[in-house]
């Protein structure tokens, strides 16, 4: 019997062995790795030094990083937002009408198509010569042409409307999984009891998906934060420094200046802020912050 | 419902009209800058600039298409694309399933262990990663390689969690009757436990295609050479490059969007249940 026992965990570990190694190097070393490397001067081009605490300092009084960390959490407003409009998509999406899958996947269409073309296709839009500035013009909600992605006091703006834009679908699809998943019978005896329609969503459906709520939060709460691909292709953290977010100075540093250990002490540093920001939301949902009973 | 909206049927007709009218609406929303790039790439010389803008086709030609082709050296892109996508479907589908698969069915000692670490890097964000990768993969010389590009996502925690979630809905008779037979555990997942949870692989397959075909920053940072860049990161080039040629690039990126889209609607009721059962799990 013992030798079975151990032969089933030697076959475990068998199994696990590449699948943990690639881990271990890809998951687990970044996240150990890059303290160390934060108290370094290392970069590619002259001999590494422990400088202590140096990085740490100099980022917080690097102007720029103090810009982008506050762009980054500037982006945090679209959190809220999302959860708004994709449980509304959802609620909508959810009534058994012929053709409503149809919409469902033209709704996805964003989340599964790459960022470059997204960007792509909203970079023209919103030129100056744009659809976008030709229809509000047309429509009188603008009296000049507006350079959406050139004009420092909506560049940054724009970008967290493409962001929330090529999401929608996708926390859309989570909730309604949720709403699928809320017994019928809720409904019926609210219906009976003559609860009106707005009332059925605040007291049913909204607290039945708390779960999905608080996931979706957080997905995008770390989204939010991390937001690099469409601030890197549409405006490379400009113009100035009006859309630099914090990954893509690190990314800067790091990986285009190669001060990988300055871009590590970033990065541990913007770590931390999203893990305290994670277990608030975790807090906030807990004490029933969005519990509307 | 029904029910209780039959005596009032011209109501509950306008509110279904109301319902279609926003349905459309977000459609309009969601899917017209895909249809105004689509009539773009079919409008020949056209500047997407011109005032009033294009918007719709006078004539449709595919002209734009066929240029942007020659050009660009398509096959090359595809070809890259696709070999990167392809190698990333594959790890990640066998390196889930083995990792997996001790966690969900063997006992033994550390199991609660490995997985309670694996859960925890789910927790963690990991914005200095691209730098350490950066640095591991010129360590272990494969910096322009596919394999370099591959290797920081070839198995992923998720995936591992969702294959779990799989194979503990599978009764342990399976294993028991094929350890009867006499076969190796080797041989009773692949012969008998895998044939049985191929909806969570084509999920991963699903989820990790789209995630390879789209990515452009990583291989920019690791290809050396832009001849091996993928799809994204071509096009990004291109974009540089010719940035007056609206036609062309908007050719360029349809031919990019389309085969994914194309998987997409062949395979969305997989891909939408996975995604639900994701976080149901």
């Amino acid at each position: 019997m013992k030798r079975w026992v151990w032969t089933e965990s030697y076959t475990a570990w068998a199994f696990m062995a590449p699948g943990l190694a690639l881990i271990a190097v890809f998951v687990f070393w970044p996240i150990i790795y890059g303290i160390p490397l934060s108290f370094t001067d290392y970069s590619v081009i002259s001999e590494t030094h422990y400088v202590g605490f140096d990085n740490f300092v100099t980022a917080f009084h690097d102007k720029n990083f103090l810009i982008s960390l506050w762009n980054s959490l500037l982006y945090v407003i679209i959190v809220p937002i999302i959860q708004i409009i994709s449980i509304m998509m959802a609620i909508l999406v959810n009534g058994k009408i012929p053709g409503v899958k149809i919409f469902r996947t033209a709704y996805y269409i964003p989340v599964v198509t790459s960022m470059v073309a997204v960007a792509l296709i909203w970079s023209w839009l919103l030129s100056n010569n744009g659809v976008v500035n030709f229809f509000l013009l047309k429509l009188g909600l603008i009296n000049d042409q507006v350079a959406w992605l050139s004009t420092s006091s909506t560049a940054l703006f724009v970008l967290m409307f493409i962001t929330m834009w090529k999401g929608l679908g996708y926390y859309m699809m989570l909730y309604l999984a949720g709403l699928q998943g809320i017994p019928s019978d809720l409904y019926e005896a609210a219906r009976v009891d003559g609860a009106s329609r707005w009332r059925v969503i605040w007291s049913i459906t909204i607290p039945l998906l708390r779960p999905h709520i608080l996931f979706c939060t957080l997905i995008s709460l770390m989204g939010a934060i991390r937001v690099f691909d469409e601030v890197y292709i549409l405006t490379k953290g400009g113009p100035g420094t009006s859309t630099l977010t914090s990954s893509v100075y690190i990314f800067q540093k790091g990986l285009e200046q190669f001060n990988f250990g300055y871009a590590s002490a970033l990065g541990l540093i913007v770590s931390i802020l999203v893990g305290v920001l994670s277990v608030l939301v975790f807090r906030f949902n807990q004490k029933g912050g969005v519990n509307p009973y | 419902m029904s029910a209780t909206l039959r005596p009032k049927k011209s109501i509950a007709g306008i509110r279904l009209a109301v319902v279609y009218v926003l349905l459309l609406a977000l459609a309009l929303f969601m899917m017209g800058p895909f249809l105004w790039l689509l009539s773009v790439s079919l409008m020949p010389g056209k500047n997407v600039f011109s005032n009033p803008p294009a918007i719709l086709p006078t004539f449709i030609d595919f002209d734009n298409y066929v240029k942007v082709w020659q050009f660009m050296n398509f096959p090359k892109y595809i070809y890259n694309t696709v070999v990167i996508t392809a190698l990333g479907v594959i790890f990640n589908v066998i390196l889930a399933a083995l990792t997996a698969y001790p966690l969900a069915t063997f006992r033994f000692k550390g199991r609660n262990l490995v997985f309670t670490l694996l859960i925890a890097t789910m927790v963690i964000p990991s914005s200095t990663a691209m730098i350490v990768h950066y640095l591991t993969i010129q360590w272990l010389h494969l910096t322009g390689s596919f394999l370099g590009v591959v290797l920081p996502s070839a198995v992923s925690v998720f995936n591992i969690f969702l294959m779990r979630q799989t194979f503990l809905g599978i009764p342990s008779d399976v294993r028991d009757s094929g350890k009867m037979d006499g076969a190796s555990e080797f041989r009773i997942w692949l012969q008998l436990v895998l044939p049985l949870v191929k909806p969570a692989i084509a999920v991963i397959s699903l989820l990790e295609m789209m995630a390879f075909w789209n990515n452009f920053l990583w291989p920019i940072v690791v290809l050396d050479d832009p001849q091996k860049y993928p799809l994204a990161a071509a096009l990004t080039f291109l974009n540089g490059q010719f940035s007056y040629n609206f036609g062309w690039i908007a050719a360029g990126t349809m031919i990019s969007v389309i085969p994914i889209i194309t998987v997409f609607l062949f395979t969305q009721r997989y891909y939408m249940e996975g995604i639900a059962g994701a976080v149901k799990g």
